[in-house]
């Protein structure tokens, strides 16, 4: 006794055993996956379909109740089973290369039987070098493909391949077994328990790989550790696992149906295997599996090959083998590019965003709690994270052939990364806001404890943390930065000549703050330590700032006052380096803008202080010498400004006054030249005369000589000359 | 060297040839393609026949038109394009020349 059921097939209803009916479902699904990889697959599909379903008719107008069992098996053995294509047809595939086909011949029908690499023509994105690799050594194709993106000789090993490993379109790769993802044992997304049905493991191992690094990075994050924020390896150990799991369960899909579940075990998909497994799980299988050969469609093909086609035809009109070697020329040509376009473009994301995650640790030092921190999150997460999902995603997707038209994804996308941008903004207003104003200029005196020394070294002193400079992101000022102290390299020295004779020492401590207030508010804060110890001076290389009071770009300004004719040094470790420096719009006030000042020293030369201004132990001035040996500084031909008019720029509250200082200044040193020019005339005028005078003495000498030697006439002539010469 | 291998290649490298043949006498409905070659005695699956006939017609070598039938689904009648024609002449000379290669070498071979 057996159930008839009514199907609508291809038109007609049909009264169907409901054994025969699966036995049809699980055939027509067998040819799917058969013709999977054919261009015109859904209409082969098709027209087996209509054949089958004229069977039906003749069977039932032949006086059949029902189709049987056995009615479907004769039917199906009429037509063929894909096993039976297998033996039946062997290089038919793709007629459009029928060109290549007469020298394959040759080839070895499975790759098992003479193992050689070829590149597979079938089933290739590129040149099927990756799937000729796959299955050569029996893998998915797609592992290949990702390891071939992800190392860096990748791209030219993949050329070199490609020129040398002859192609051939009868590979199969003998592996049925796919990466999916499992549904039925999923916890997050079944990326793990797919990972483990593929590598036939417990699904408990790549679950580790994933949880154990996490788990440490959660404890690291904590308060354990004196880990230095952000080291690489922090970065693709922890949060990376996150990422890759993400990455993962966009790009492996899921497998859904039975067949899709088998390949993900590895067992042979056949008619006998499919029945053998679960049943109920076969409705709206068809959708899934026309879904899936939709995906298996590449973007390679449809955008690569429309430009090949044409190359291709007109050189194989002129000659198969050239005309092949013009098409993979130009092919590689176009992949080149495209691929260096490519690169580039993933090479800057991914340089934000390890910039971004480098910085992210000192977010606590320049936000404040709130809003502001949203902001970053969502701009880290949404601006810069996501785009890096989401082309890593697009590149694998596009490796291993799938293609979605999801619009909906793809929206939520976009509007996601606009929100990101949005944040983004905001928060640099946000901030930009908080370091608007800067602070009041008052200059403080450190007490020395021999201001008489000849000569002053000035030295680092060193910090514990500080020593600590062997982390691979820097970012200037931060000096280094651990949970809830930073040190920022905000220290700068000036020199200038002393009025006295001794050596004294001055303080400037700046911020910039959301008001004016706040700023000096903050640059009272800043704890700086310097002290005189015989002929050096200690000083902190490096301001301490916490989580507390934020970093608001607090620096220290120090003003050594070197009397004429004693030495100076300014010791290598407390150089700073001048790649980058933090310094943005809210810079606004010119007056204090100590950030633009650029020094007429060295560091780790002794300079001697002259009432000129610096100059070396040889002579030469120090802004010379600078000038000589530093292409960059160009601003430091004020020097003599700077020694003249430093002091005023600090102590100006109003602009007007110092405006009149300037100008009281320049009338000053105007005057000066006039005075130094007048004395210059004079001294031109003093030394004619002396050179007069003594001429004259010598005529009168010469004229003596003459009086006492020759005669009266001769002197008469000289007499007129010597008038002429003293009413010069 | 396995013999249904050689064989089955050799038959295969003739079956478009085959096809086109049967089709340009006319319009021709799939399993009258079947039946003519199994007449023939050159077997051929349905299965194998259907991709065959949408790669040809995706070539542009045939075109198909829908008729109308008493038993079943409406069917496609396959007919050669000019193109497909062009494609005939040349597969055929191509299997001229082959057929009297195979002829004179096979021949003098026997003689001797």
């Amino acid at each position: 006794m057996k159930k008839v059921i009514n199907i609508n097939f291809q038109g007609s209803v049909v009264p169907i055993e409901e054994t025969s009916y699966e036995l049809l479902q699980k055939y027509i699904e067998s040819l799917r996956l058969y013709f999977a990889e054919e261009e015109g697959r859904d209409e082969i599909i098709n027209d087996i379909e209509s054949r089958i379903s004229e069977l039906f008719q003749e069977r039932l107008k032949a006086g059949s109740t029902c189709i049987s069992d056995e009615d479907v098996n004769v039917i199906f053995k009429n037509i063929g089973r894909p096993e039976d294509f297998e033996e039946d047809e062997v290089s038919e595939k793709k007629t459009k290369e029928k060109e290549e086909s007469s020298e394959d011949y040759s080839f070895p029908k499975y790759p098992g039987k003479t193992k050689r690499l070829y590149r597979d023509e079938n089933h290739k994105i590129l040149g099927g070098v990756c799937s000729g690799i796959a299955a050569y050594i029996g893998i998915d194709p797609v592992i290949v493909r990702i390891l071939f993106v992800i190392s860096g000789i990748g791209f030219f090993a993949y050329i070199l391949l490609w020129i040398f490993v002859p192609g051939s379109n009868r590979l199969e790769n003998g592996v049925r077994k796919r990466l999916y993802r499992n549904p039925d044992e999923k916890i997050i997304g079944g990326v793990c328990s797919g990972m483990g049905s593929y590598f036939n493991v417990n699904p408990w191992i790549p679950r580790a790989f994933f949880l154990i690094p996490f788990i440490s990075f959660f404890f690291r994050w904590g308060h354990i550790g004196s880990l230095t924020f952000p080291n690489f390896l922090s970065f693709s150990f922890s949060p990376g696992t996150l990422i890759i799991y993400i990455i993962l369960w966009l790009v492996i899909p899921e497998a859904t149906t039975t067949s899709e579940k088998l390949e993900m075990k590895g067992e042979k998909i056949d008619l006998n295997s499919i029945k053998k497994s679960v049943v109920d799980e076969m409705k709206g299988v068809q959708e899934r599996v026309s879904k899936m050969g939709q995906q298996m469609g590449t973007m390679a093909k449809e955008k690569g090959e429309d430009f090949g086609k044409e190359v291709h035809f007109a050189a194989r009109r002129s000659s198969g083998a050239i005309g092949n070697v013009i098409v993979t020329i130009f092919k590689i040509f176009a992949y080149f590019v495209f691929g260096c376009i490519a690169l580039a473009l993933i090479i800057a994301l991914f340089s934000i965003a390890v910039v971004a995650i480098g910085l992210f640790p000192l977010k606590e030092f320049v936000l404040t709690d709130g809003w502001q921190s949203i902001l970053a999150w969502g701009s880290l997460i949404f601006f810069i994270g996501l785009p890096v999902v989401g082309i890593i995603t697009f590149i694998i997707r596009r490796l291993a052939r799938i293609k979605s038209h999801n619009r909906a994804f793809r929206y939520s996308f976009i509007a996601l990364w606009v929100l990101g941008l949005i944040c983004f903004v905001a928060l640099l207003f946000s901030v930009g806001r908080d370091f608007r104003r800067v602070s009041l200029v008052n200059e403080e005196y450190v007490q020395l404890s021999d201001p008489s020394v000849n000569t002053l070294e000035v030295n680092s002193l060193e910090y514990n943390k500080y020593a600590r400079t062997d982390t691979w992101f820097r970012l200037e000022p931060f000096a280094s930065f651990d949970e809830d102290t930073a040190y920022i390299a905000n220290v700068r020295f000036r020199v200038e000549q002393s009025p006295t004779d001794s050596f004294r020492v001055g303080l400037i401590r700046v911020a910039n703050g959301s008001t004016r207030r706040n700023a000096d508010t903050l640059a009272s804060l800043v704890k700086y330590t310097i002290y005189q110890n015989d002929s050096s001076l200690m000083a902190d290389k490096a301001i301490a700032i916490n989580t507390h009071d934020k970093f608001r770009n607090q620096g220290v300004v120090v003003i050594i006052y070197v009397p004429v004719g004693k030495h100076i040094k300014i010791n290598k470790n407390l150089s700073r380096s001048r790649a980058l420096r933090l310094n943005g719009p809210w810079n606004e006030d010119n007056l204090y803008d100590w950030e633009d000042e650029d020094f007429d020293y060295q560091y780790g030369v002794e300079y001697v202080m002259r009432e000129k201004g610096l100059f070396t132990l040889d002579g030469v001035p120090a802004d010379e010498e600078r000038n000589n040996q530093d292409w960059n500084s160009s601003g430091n031909n004020n020097r003599n400004d700077a020694s003249h008019d430093g002091n005023y720029r600090y102590e100006g509250a109003s602009k007007q006054d110092s405006l009149m200082r300037v100008k009281d200044i320049e009338i000053e040193k105007m005057q000066k030249s006039v005075d130094s020019l007048k004395a210059l005339k004079r001294q031109e005028i003093e030394k004619t005369r002396d050179s007069l005078r003594q001429a004259k003495e010598k005529l009168e000498e010469r004229i003596q000589k003459l009086n006492d030697s020759s005669s009266q006439a001769f002197i008469k002539t000289v007499v007129p000359g010597y008038s002429f010469i003293m009413h010069i | 060297m396995n013999i249904d291998n050689t064989a089955s290649q050799m038959r295969k490298g003739v079956l478009e040839f085959c096809i086109l043949s049967i089709i340009k006498l006319g319009e021709a409905y799939p399993s009258d393609i079947i039946d003519k070659m199994k007449s023939a005695n050159l077997h051929i699956l349905e299965g194998t026949l259907y991709p065959l006939l949408t790669r040809l017609k995706n070539a542009e070598f045939l075109t198909y038109r829908w008729v109308e039938s008493s038993s079943g689904p409406p069917r496609k009648y396959f007919s050669l394009t000019p193109k497909g024609a062009n494609f005939y002449h040349e597969l055929e000379s191509t299997w001229l020349e082959l057929a009297n290669a195979v002829e004179a070498i096979t021949g003098k071979t026997e003689n001797q």
